[in-house]
């Protein structure tokens, strides 16, 4: 997908990646890969600085856990960013069908 | 890898992210080409990497320090008023009876707040202005600029201030001296707290294009920068002439709105490119 249609989106797609649970960085980049069969390759210089970004806004926070003896910076949604989420979720939910409305 | 993260460390301090921010985007980065060599690639150039960070955060950063400036800077503003309204009732005596150090310290006390007023409301209305999660570098300079200058002159008022009800301690009430002294004392930590996100702020440096607006961008209409700065000088001389004409004194309200047009013209000249007030 042409990387200037994704820019509007990244935010919201970061967030709902971590919806079901905390995630690294590179979790947060597979799930995405993984979820959306591979149209949404968001490059890894896009995701750090949005994480970073969100953290800043207080929508998502995040501490360093060891797993497998490597420390990893893990990422979760905080009561904010889930509340965010749902806001947006709802909104894309009416765009989208609008969208579907007037093009099928 | 070891070649990307070397690079990258020198392009994070390039753009002014240093410390724990610095390490942590380091060990990020290293903990994720670990798990994925190939993603070398999609991390871009170290260059831009640094610079997106810088621009990302630096945003939010300046934008954070300038309102975090103006609550300490109204505190600090409060304490003022209180201060100098009150005076009247503390039996202060005229400033020509004042001890010398108090009488230097005066027109201090006048020119200061004023600044700091001004550069602080002008910081406010920019970062209310311009909500983009990225701005242009010049941009984010004007706004810390600003933000530092209010800082800075909020400092000298508090530190004014307090050397005026000391040198005039003798003088006056002790409660005026002492509600004076504790009010400063107060502001000066808050000031000095707000000072150090600003400090944070002005040290990010992304390249981001674009230029910073002037004061008419921040108004909201468009004029002559000098013809408006001479029409603002006379209204503000106008107003303490009057004032000082309604207490029966306009000889000295004619010397005081004179002093005041000419310092708010000073300050413009002075002021006016470095806080982003004309180009």
């Amino acid at each position: 997908m042409r990387s200037e249609v994704l820019k509007g989106h990244v935010d919201f797609l970061i967030l709902a990646t971590l919806r079901d649970g905390p995630l690294h960085g590179y979790g947060v980049v597979e799930k995405l890969r993984g979820a959306s069969h591979g149209v949404f390759d968001l490059a890894e210089g896009t995701v750090y600085p949005a994480l970073y970004r969100l953290e800043a806004a207080a929508l998502l926070s995040s501490k360093w856990t060891t797993a497998g003896g490597r420390r990893r910076r893990v990422y979760q949604l905080t009561k904010r960013g889930r509340t965010e989420l749902e806001r947006e979720r709802k909104e894309w939910k009416a765009f989208s069908l609008a969208v579907k409305a007037v093009v099928t | 890898m070891r070649a990307f993260l070397a690079e990258l460390s020198r392009e994070l301090e390039q753009v002014g992210i240093r410390g724990r921010l610095r390490r942590r985007i380091l060990a990020e980065s290293e903990d994720h080409l670990r798990s994925d060599p190939e993603a070398l690639e999609r991390f871009g150039s170290p260059a831009a990497l640094a610079n997106t960070f810088a621009a990302e955060l630096g945003a939010r950063a300046s934008r954070r320090a300038a309102v975090g400036a103006f609550a300490a800077l109204a505190f600090a503003g409060a304490v003022f008023a209180v201060s100098f309204l009150s005076g009247a009732f503390a039996g202060q005596p005229a400033p020509d009876t004042w001890p010398v150090l108090a009488q230097l310290a005066l027109p201090v006390l006048i020119v200061a707040p004023q600044v700091s007023f001004v550069a602080g409301s002008l910081a406010l209305v920019r970062v209310l202005r311009r909500r983009e999660p990225v701005l242009p570098s010049s941009e984010l300079t004007v706004i810390c600029r600003r933000t530092g200058v209010a800082l800075i002159s909020g400092l000298v008022t508090m530190s004014v201030l307090a050397l005026i009800a000391f040198e005039l301690s003798a003088d006056v009430a002790a409660w005026w001296v002492a509600l004076t002294l504790i009010g400063t004392a107060l502001a000066t930590p808050l000031l000095l707290l707000a000072a150090l996100p600003t400090s944070s702020a002005a040290r990010l440096h992304p390249r981001v294009a674009g230029s910073a607006g002037d004061l008419f961008d921040d108004l909201g209409f468009r004029t002559d920068p000098w013809r408006f700065a001479g029409l603002l000088a006379t209204g503000l001389g106008l107003l303490v002439f009057l004032a000082a004409a309604r207490q029966g004194d306009p000889f000295e309200g004619a010397l005081n709105g004179a002093a005041e047009a000419l310092a708010c013209l000073s300050g413009f000249a002075v002021f006016g490119r470095y806080l982003g007030l004309r180009h």
